[in-house]
């Protein structure tokens, strides 16, 4: 079971050194097929621990695995060592087998691009580090993963490096990164000082005792700060729209398997901590519940079929926040499986019809797609539908858990639960929107025009096929669990979380019942409004303009630092650098060139001058000696 | 020890270098100034044979052979480039080959 994981863990970083070293020695399509197979052998590898550790007893089901010390000073010692439980191969099953199938799409849809090796290699290591990540048995060595995640993110956001927008959306993503990385890492320094050590079981240990107060809330707190970055939470959501300038597949991974999803599970496998910090831990929650309202408003007015999609995820992770922060860890698990499953397929089939329209993203210039993609168009309908909520898909089932699992957590549960379900209407508004503006309708002018037929080669065949298994996972992965009728997920993860919350039947019945007919409110809404045209679309001018701007956090950001920051550089610039430091170099530059100017004087080129010196200085010495002694 | 007290051949010596130095610095012909290397050299061997003699040690005697060898070298070299400069048809003129000036 230690060597699957093992094997897991490493098969993808192994495609990508391979990719990497063979250079044009391997075919383009050759990478492609190498990383597909590289992370598919990561997730049998995973079933295969999967498998191996239901044979145990629920209660000894987590084995930690040490290759060697990895990092020694002083008295901390860390190892590199993978932690298998049922936390972290659920982990492993959900990011290799959704991820294998978005890098198997990936081959359709990078087909004929430009560095496609080069595609495949960052891929293979974007899965990779999420597989330390959420494998890695310490503290450190998750922050090595999590900061290995935000890099890849950098070079996929960015691969089309000839596009200003793609690199200013890489530096973007980078830096809103770097500053959860920060938060986490002073986090970490405050558990180095206070327990030397970076264990999972020493700092859990040192959280529950009575050692807590303001030390176990400001390590929360520097933790949250890091999920929130990772998982485009508020405030520190601005990167993950601007990062739809990546190839689809890259968003689909970013948003399915690899990348936001890494906040959420943070959350959970720290729940220790968070559970003693319990301010921050509601924090968490109303982060979670204010980013799924706000994600949902700003989702209503945009016109890229990406960036919809887009604040649709940052929504979603706000229902897993809210879950993990109140306590509902499993249910919170449940739906970023469901979510991995329905949003790579949202992306995966978007992708499909940016491919046939030649690039385009525009949804204004939709419309009518319907009749030339039938296929595609189930398929995006069925993971619009999961998304929405709509029994029996699997959105459904775990975002309804956690809904009711807020019913169940007091007062300020209930205020969250009330945020929850407008974002259930809202979900189903922005979502329905999306699908009526690009598939429904006559066809647009624009698609008639620039559709071009897929040809049916063995690519587009791969994109078929994954979106195809995609769309059963969107509709079955939901099956797994359903309320406390039938909950064998929650089961296999309470070893490792134990729920602080359990609503009861009546609580899941009353939530299900709001998010459902909430959820199929917004979507006949936007039917209404965008397919039918029986209400026109409201055109409050002021609340619209604050949409667009995304309720202005980019101005608020470019006010707040960067202006500030800009100023002070080009003061110092000014006052500073330039008189004082350039200035004193120049002087004492030009000095010891005058001096060496006055002292090339002395080489006259004349041997019997030279010989002169040498013999005068020779006789002066000589005197010197004999007079001093 | 037989023969003259030490300060004799300390003082041919001493002569030998100065008549050297001389010759080295107030001579324009290179061929001459290379002599009158040669014969600074000498005189260097002899202070190091006499003290040789006068401590019973070999050292000294080593180093004058040493001397001579480099000696010999640096004789092959000076005239190889007498040689080239007479062949450019410069000028056999010490003074006159300043090319090198700063």
């Amino acid at each position: 079971m230690i060597a699957a994981a093992w094997v897991c863990l490493l098969a993808p970083l192994g495609a990508a050194v391979a990719i990497t070293l063979g250079g044009t020695r391997l075919s383009r399509r050759g990478a492609g097929y190498l990383a597909t197979v590289s992370v598919a052998t990561s997730f049998v590898a995973s079933a295969v621990a999967f498998f191996s550790i239901l044979g145990d007893p629920p209660a000894q089901r987590t084995h930690l695995s040490t290759a060697w010390t990895w990092l020694s000073a002083g008295n901390l010692n860390v190892g590199l060592s993978v932690l298998v439980d049922p936390l972290s191969i659920f982990m492993m099953l959900v990011v290799s087998g959704v991820g294998a199938l978005i890098v198997g799409y990936s081959i359709g849809y990078m087909d004929g691009e430009e560095e496609e090796r080069r595609y495949f290699a960052y891929m293979a290591l974007f899965v990779f580090s999420m597989l330390l990540l959420v494998q890695s048995g310490n503290l450190l060595l998750l922050l090595v993963g999590w900061g290995l995640v935000g890099l890849c993110s950098y070079l996929l956001i960015g691969f089309h490096h000839e596009r200003p927008a793609a690199v200013a959306a890489a530096k973007k993503a980078f830096i809103m990164n770097a500053v959860g990385d920060a938060t986490m890492a002073l986090a970490f320094f405050l558990l180095i000082q206070r327990t030397g050590s970076l264990s999972f079981d020493s700092a859990f240990q040192w959280a529950g005792g009575p050692a807590g107060s303001w030390a176990v809330n400001l390590v929360a707190l520097g933790l949250l700060g890091g999920a929130v970055a990772k998982s485009a939470q508020l405030p520190l959501q601005t990167w993950l729209p601007d990062a739809m300038e990546g190839p689809t597949p890259v968003s689909a991974l970013i948003h399915a398997a690899t990348m936001v999803t890494a906040g959420v599970y943070l959350l959970v496998r720290t729940s220790p901590i968070f559970e003693a910090a319990p301010h921050v831990q509601e924090l968490a929650a109303g982060l979670g519940a204010a980013t799924l309202l706000i994600a949902g408003l700003v989702a209503l007015v945009q016109v890229d079929i990406k960036r919809v999609i887009a604040y649709s995820t940052m929504s979603q992770i706000g229902y897993m926040f809210l879950g993990a922060g109140l306590g509902a860890y499993a249910s919170s698990m449940f739906h970023l499986m469901t979510h991995a499953f329905f949003k790579a397929l949202l992306f995966l089939a978007a992708g499909l019809v940016i491919h046939v329209l030649m690039g385009e993203q525009d949804m204004r210039k939709m419309g009518g797609l319907k009749r030339f993609l039938p296929r595609t168009y189930l398929a995006f309908v069925i993971g619009a539908l999961a998304l929405t909520g709509i029994p029996p898909l699997s959105g459904f089932f775990s975002k309804d858990s956690i809904l009711a699992s807020a019913l169940a957590a007091g007062w300020y549960g209930q205020v969250l639960f009330a945020a929850g379900i407008v974002g259930a209407f809202l979900t189903g508004l922005y979502t329905f929107r999306m699908v009526f503006l690009v598939f429904e309708g006559e066809p647009s002018a624009y698609a008639r025009e620039h559709f071009h037929e897929p040809n049916r080669s063995e690519p587009w065949r791969w994109m078929g096929l994954t979106v195809g298994v995609l769309t059963v996972g969107a509709v079955v992965a939901g099956w797994i669990q359903f309320a406390n009728l039938w909950a064998p997920l929650s089961d296999f993860l309470r070893p490792v979380a134990e729920p602080l919350v359990e609503p009861s039947g009546a609580q899941e019945v009353l939530a299900s019942t709001l998010a459902v007919g909430l959820g199929v409110a917004g979507a006949l809404v936007a039917w209404a409004v965008y397919s039918a045209r029986t209400i026109p679309v409201p055109q409050a001018r002021a609340v619209r303009a604050t949409l667009e701007h995304k309720f202005y956090f980019d101005e608020l950001y470019d006010w707040v630092f960067y202006r500030p920051t800009a100023l002070l550089a080009r003061t110092l610039r000014d006052f500073v650098e330039r008189p004082v430091l350039l200035g004193s170099i120049d002087t004492l530059a030009g000095g010891a060139r005058r001096i060496g100017d006055q002292l090339t004087e002395l080489q006259t080129g004349l041997v019997r001058t030279y010989a002169l010196a040498i013999a005068g200085s020779v006789t002066v010495l000589a005197l010197v000696f004999v007079w001093v002694k | 020890m037989k023969g003259p007290d030490l300060s004799w051949y300390l003082a041919v010596s001493a002569f030998l270098f100065a008549i050297g130095t001389l010759g080295v610095m107030l001579r324009r012909s290179p061929l001459i100034v290379l002599l009158s290397l040669e014969i600074m050299l000498n005189g260097a061997n002899l202070a190091l044979i006499t003290f040789s003699r006068h401590h019973g040690q070999l050292d000294g005697q080593i180093f004058a052979l040493s001397v001579m060898a480099v000696a010999a070298s640096e004789v092959v070299v000076g005239l190889g480039l007498i040689v080239a400069v007479h062949r450019r048809k410069l000028e056999l003129d010490v003074d006159k080959l300043s090319t090198l000036r700063g």
